[in-house]
């Protein structure tokens, strides 16, 4: 929930504008992953951070390892990370996670 | 995740290390071009470690020259390098081979065959049947025809209604239904009389039909009229009915046999010589091991079998067998006198016991010797036993 406001609260700031299926996905309250390209993040515990729909690595260093999403840079930090699986759709961070950064 | 790891070890991967100044750029492209990379841990400041699929390895190389990596193998592992090495032993491809042949080989011949449904004895009869058939432990399930034993079963053995073979794996299976024997039909329309079978001193009887013309105490001979099935009324005017006989009869009747005494006797000992042959019986051929010919006229087999025991309690076709051949000699014997009479007694009265009929009641034996004119002795047995004599002989017309 918190997640959601702080993208609505970006998408006000950038005042982008919802496209007309955004939209009509809004109004028959479909799941907002399905629609768009926006990316999603899944934390599972401290070990674990699966992030879809993202655009390229951009960093990828044993403390932070930094996604580039169409909505920004998720910034991912903690300490001995390895990237669990990688393709074009989804990327598994593993390892001691400490901080989820949305960066713009 | 254990699946995949299987999965992944099936197709076979690579652990490769990158090296190159940007190695992000590498996994991103990779990654778009669809070449599974996991397990991407940081080496140093300029080199990653991952496993990548066999099949993503090959494709591999233009990803990295386009990102100015370099990509070196760690190490190969999975089922595809497994067999790699199985590509020179030919040896291995032959053994392979071999097996394949083999195990088709056994799985088309009979390793077990069982009777069921009847008992010892006519199960002894079937395996000698099957046997003359051809048909036995090793021999080859697509040169037998179920139906035809089946039928031919029926047709040789006389007590079996219903015969079902069936072949099942390597077993061969026999369904036996034994025949009821037919009850003796009685046909009691038809007029008899009952007769004495042979002489005998009456004890009893038993009539449930007919008019009985003798009574206790009576000697009859063979053929006397015991019961007749003409009943006759009081009243002469009534005229005469005829039904069919029926009744027990007992009387006391006599075998006798006669055995010639001699003092002579051929016994067979075995003289303590010995001789071992091994065989290993495969399939029911016999291949010999050790031993070779009997240096012995004539002797005597003990046979010794062993038979291999499978899994669960099963015997398998395979076993040893260790003959022992003990060499017998014939030797002629005089008897005592006792031992000569003794020995005409027994013979005799097994004589005898063969040729009586089965429902038959033994009630004494006299034993007596005797010598005729020429001087020969001899053993004459006579048995004294109750049995029913009646036997129903048809009255022609009516």
């Amino acid at each position: 929930m918190k997640r959601s406001n702080k993208q609505a609260k970006q998408k006000s700031e950038k005042k982008s504008v919802l496209s007309m299926g955004e939209r009509l996905a809004r109004l028959f309250e479909i799941p907002s992953d399905v629609i768009g390209s926006r990316p999603k993040v899944t934390a599972v515990g401290r070990g674990e951070v699966l992030i879809e729909n993202f655009k390229g690595i951009m960093d990828f260093k044993e403390d932070c390892v930094r996604i580039n999403t169409s909505n920004g840079v998720i910034k991912v930090m903690g300490s001995k990370l390895t990237i669990k699986e990688i393709t074009s759709e989804e990327i598994i961070i593993g390892g001691k996670v400490s901080n989820i950064d949305y960066d713009a | 995740m254990f699946l995949v790891h299987l999965w992944n070890y099936i197709r076979g991967y690579v652990i490769i290390i990158a090296k190159g100044k940007s190695v992000e750029r590498f996994i991103n492209i990779c990654a778009k071009r669809q070449i599974l990379l996991w397990n991407i841990v940081r080496q140093d400041e300029s080199s990653i470690i991952c496993m990548a699929s066999a099949r993503g390895f090959k494709l591999m190389r233009p990803a990295a020259k386009k990102s100015g990596c370099s990509v070196h193998i760690l190490n190969k592992r999975g089922l595809p390098f497994f067999f790699k090495g199985f590509k020179k032993r030919k040896g291995f491809k032959a053994g392979l081979l071999v097996f394949g042949l083999l195990f088709i080989l056994f799985t088309s011949m009979i390793w077990e065959i069982e009777i069921k449904g009847c008992e010892e004895a006519t199960a002894a009869q079937i395996m000698e049947l099957l046997r003359a058939e051809k048909v036995g432990l090793g021999s080859f399930k697509m040169k037998l025809d179920p139906k035809k034993i089946a039928s031919q079963i029926l047709i040789d053995m006389d007590d079996v209604a219903w015969a079902g073979v069936e072949i099942r794996g390597v077993k061969l299976t026999v369904s036996i239904e034994s025949a009821v024997e037919k009850p003796e039909i009685v046909d009691y329309s038809q007029v008899c009389d009952l007769v004495a079978e042979r002489d005998g001193l009456i004890t009893g009887f038993e009539v449930l039909a007919g008019s009985t013309r003798i009574k206790e105490g009576d000697t009859v001979k063979a053929g006397q009229l015991l019961v007749a099935g003409t009943l006759e009324a009081k009243y002469p005017e009534f005229g005469t009915r005829s039904v069919h006989a029926m009744g027990r009869v007992f009387a006391r009747t006599w075998y006798e046999g006669r055995l010639p005494i001699s003092y002579e006797y051929v016994r067979r000992f075995r003289t303590g010589e010995r001789h071992e042959n091994t065989f290993v019986r495969i399939l029911g051929a016999k291949i010999g091991l050790f031993g070779n010919k009997v240096p012995y006229e004539q002797y005597e087999i003990v046979s010794l079998d062993k038979t291999m025991a499978g899994p669960f309690g099963t015997r398998l076709p395979i076993g040893l067998t260790v003959e022992t051949y003990y060499e017998i000699k014939e030797k002629v014997v005089q008897l005592t006198r006792e031992e000569a009479e003794e020995l005409a007694k027994e013979q005799a009265r097994q004589k005898l016991l063969s040729q009586l009929p089965a429902d038959i009641r033994l009630l004494d034996e006299k034993v007596s010797l005797v010598t005729d004119d020429s001087g020969k002795e001899y053993v004459e047995i006579i048995l004294e036993c109750e049995e029913d004599i009646a036997k129903p002989v048809p009255i022609g017309g009516d």
